[in-house]
């Protein structure tokens, strides 16, 4: 009796159709990935400059990295930026899918409205806010104007607590269920406050400060909290591109959370915020791996908004691991130093591996809670 | 008479061979985009169109937008570059230095060449590219809003300080309203002034000091803002000097040929004209950088005598000439200086004059920094930004960029 494959001849038809569906999409990745990968990796063991001999030179080139301040600067600007363009861009991305999810008329709307920056092209966003980024731009008349305003800022935000508080309270004395940010008394709260405001800043009670001195949130080697105010104006234009991204996939989590589970922790007494914090966040910890895996290889890897940026800023105001490895790899007017650049671009990739491992093991990972 | 038919068909062919042009050798060129598309489809139909197909070449131009050296050093690593490419001045040394441009066949011709352009294309005494043309900054000033404010025009005999005057009167006079100059912190303006001090970038040792006399000019070139005579170009929302003077937010800009085609298209109405860089007042020099490019062979190519040919063609005198007097650039060729067009008085004519003439009047160094390449400059640069924008003061500034520059030339131990 003749062997039967067990798996049938049918199946050995779909393995041959999943290898052929599949072979396009291999040999891409053999040719761009694969070969550019170990091409790179051999790179950075060498001296190549794209035209002398290739000679071999051992780790030199990562001793030499590990000595070059650019590269170091370059490391330490590129480990901030991650962090706090993923830290940011992730909670607001959260709360905007969950503000959208609430949304019973017109989410589709909202929903193409905030995706909207997402879909322009990261060049073109980069040119506009190097625009809004002016020393006498929108930003800096904005951040004048708080400055400026800054004791009717408080005032107003000062009596719009306290009537919204008094209005509560008050409430909560003759009605169960009232909740501290009440729409109807927020929006008397509100009227109120500008009304108070612009009365005393009228009246010259609460006045108003001098300043009109322009800002420079691009081309300046001054740090905040041990980052260029360079990158944070970058950080501003990276988390305004990808937040709408983020938001889609935690949009499409949110979606997948069963609504038993929410209104029987409201018959449990449970408000929204113990909600959102025990139901919300623990069922979207897959979404949330994702959207911090994701965030933090595209923000190790800032390249192009920080290249457009160009001449409008010092080199190390603006440099990152992968602005480092081109900048290496073409030295403006320089000789080229692909050893040097491929060594960077290798240490970029493995610090990625590192930091999603990390990720990982700090509990951040890919299974709901 | 049987083979009557097949010699008449011998013949027929015969003649029909002898009737057409020998096949054309194909030479691919790679050049900038932009308006230099415009300029070389010119030169090689209208100009010496001729004279290329009786060479029995045939041109295919490949114009690249973009960052024209990545583009070039990428395809001659390659091997796919075309026979004959632009060199620029600023990134030459990366393509001589890998001995990615052949000799020139025909090395008399650097004797034809004004020498500061010859020399910069030139390593251990062999010409590797042939400079198409070049530039030099000039002075040009709005005519219109000196008159309005009153003010004398800048010229040729003003030193630093009689400039500044000038810059700050015209401000004052029109209530701030017109800069005298847009600063930028860009070492392809400020190395003029640096220059004219006697000052060198480099010294016997190979290290970059930033001495007495550098302070001085940095002092001077930073100063404009202090005393009103100009603004930081960022401030008034513009990236170059020339950006400022074509939207009329400064009188004047330190700026090169390019001006003329840039003030036609951007202010085709604005009266101006141009003069030569101020003197500094301690050594009555001025100062200045060539800007230049040079068609330069490809090694491998395999037309290397047609693309030797053609490089000579399109840098010979009568290419150049049209060149000149299409007022598109400012031509390489030394005995063009007499030319009679360059005799005029029309802006275009007295702004050629002047680059032609900045090139022998003073310190003048090509705007090139060997092996180091724009690095070299970034130290300066961040300097002069920090110090423009108040973020260091010029002695602190000045020590950061020493330190920079020593690590970068290996001084630092």
């Amino acid at each position: 009796m003749p062997a039967i494959d067990p798996r049938g001849p049918l199946e050995a038809a779909e393995r041959r159709a999943a290898w052929l569906f599949l072979a396009p999409f291999l040999a891409l990745l053999g040719v761009f990935f694969a070969f550019a990968a170990a091409r790179t990796a051999w790179f950075s063991l060498t001296d190549y400059d794209l035209f002398s001999e290739v000679r071999l030179v051992g780790l030199r080139n990562y001793g030499d990295l590990l000595a070059d301040d650019l590269f170091l600067l370059a490391l330490r600007n590129s480990l901030m930026f991650a962090v706090v363009v993923t830290a940011v861009q992730t909670a607001l991305a959260l709360v905007l899918a969950v503000f959208v999810n609430g949304i019973r008329r017109g989410r589709g709307t909202a929903r193409t409205a905030l995706y909207f920056p997402s879909i322009v092209s990261s060049t073109v966003m980069t040119l506009i806010f190097i625009w809004l980024f002016q020393r006498r731009g929108l930003v800096t008349d904005a951040a004048n104007w708080a400055a400026n305003e800054g004791l009717a800022i408080l005032c107003f935000a000062l009596v719009l607590v306290s009537v919204q508080g008094a209005l509560v309270l008050n409430a909560r004395r003759r009605y169960d269920g009232v909740g501290a940010l009440d729409p109807f008394f927020a929006i008397f709260a509100v009227l109120v406050a500008l009304v108070v405001t612009v009365l005393l800043r009228t009246a010259q009670i609460v006045p108003a400060g001098g300043t009109d001195e322009p800002i420079s949130w691009l081309n300046t080697r001054r740090t905040w909290l041990g980052m260029p105010v360079t990158l944070w104006s970058v950080a501003a234009i990276n988390v305004f591109t990808t937040i709408p991204l983020m938001m889609l996939l935690y949009l499409a989590g949110l979606q997948s959370i069963p609504r038993d589970l929410y209104e029987a922790a409201e018959i449990d007494g449970a408000s929204r915020v113990d909600a959102f914090f025990r139901i919300t966040v623990p069922l979207l910890a897959p979404v949330t791996f994702a959207v911090v895996t994701l965030g933090l290889i595209g923000t190790l890897q800032m390249f192009d908004q920080v290249a457009i940026l160009g001449n409008a800023a010092p080199i190390e105001s603006r440099v990152t691991l992968a602005y480092y490895t081109y900048y290496n790899a073409f030295p403006p007017g320089g000789t080229p130093r692909i050893g040097m650049a491929s060594a960077g671009a290798i240490t970029l990739a493995a610090l990625t591996l590192l930091i999603v491992f990390v990720q990982r093991a700090l509990g951040i990972s890919d299974r709901a809670a | 008479m049987t083979d009557l038919p097949a010699r008449l068909l011998a013949g027929g062919f015969a003649a029909l061979a002898a009737s057409m042009p020998a096949s054309a050798e194909t030479v691919r060129i790679a050049g900038f985009g932009g308006q230099d598309t415009a300029v070389v489809n010119g030169l090689i139909t209208e100009a010496v169109g001729d004279r290329i197909a009786e060479a029995g070449i045939e041109v295919v131009y490949e114009p690249i937008e973009g960052d024209f050296s990545q583009f070039i050093l990428n395809a001659l690593s390659a091997g796919t570059a075309a026979d004959l490419f632009y060199v620029d001045i600023f990134w030459a040394n990366a393509v001589f230095g890998a001995d990615q441009a052949a000799a020139i066949a025909d090395q008399s011709v650097a004797g034809d060449l004004l020498p500061n352009l010859a020399a910069a294309f030139t390593r251990d005494g062999v010409l590797l590219g042939i400079p198409k043309d070049f530039n030099s900054l000039n002075v040009n000033y709005n005519v219109d809003v000196f008159e309005e404010a009153g003010v004398d025009v800048p010229d040729a005999d003003d030193t630093w300080d009689e400039f500044e005057r000038k810059l700050a009167a015209v401000s004052d006079a029109l209530d701030g309203e017109v800069a005298g100059i847009c600063v930028v912190p860009d070492y392809a303006r400020f190395g003029p002034f640096a220059l004219a001090t006697g000052w060198e970038p480099f010294d016997a040792d190979g290290r970059t000091v930033l001495d007495d006399d550098f302070r001085r000019a940095f002092a001077y070139y930073t100063g404009l803002t202090e005393s009103g005579a100009g603004v930081v170009a960022a401030d008034v929302g513009e990236g170059w000097m020339g950006g400022c003077m074509s939207s009329e937010k400064a009188a004047t800009a330190l700026e090169g040929g390019w001006m003329i085609a840039h003030l036609r298209d951007a202010a085709p109405s604005m009266v101006w004209n141009s003069t030569m860089m101020p003197r500094d007042p301690e050594t009555g020099e001025r100062g200045n950088l060539i800007f230049t490019v040079a068609w330069a062979v490809n090694p491998a190519s395999e037309v290397q005598g047609a693309a030797q040919e053609l490089a000579a063609i399109l840098t010979s005198p009568e290419a150049q000439q049209w060149v000149l007097e299409e007022g598109l650039a400012i031509p390489s060729r030394a005995a063009l200086a007499d030319n009679p067009w360059l005799q005029g008085d029309s802006v275009a004519q007295v702004a050629s004059r002047n680059a032609f003439e900045g090139t022998s009047d003073g310190a003048v160094m090509p705007y090139e920094f060997g092996e180091y390449g724009g690095a070299w400059m970034e130290p300066i640069n961040s300097a002069l930004n920090a110090v423009l924008l108040g973020e260091q003061g010029i002695d602190e500034a000045l020590a950061d960029a020493q330190a920079q520059l020593d690590r970068l030339t290996g001084h630092d131990g």
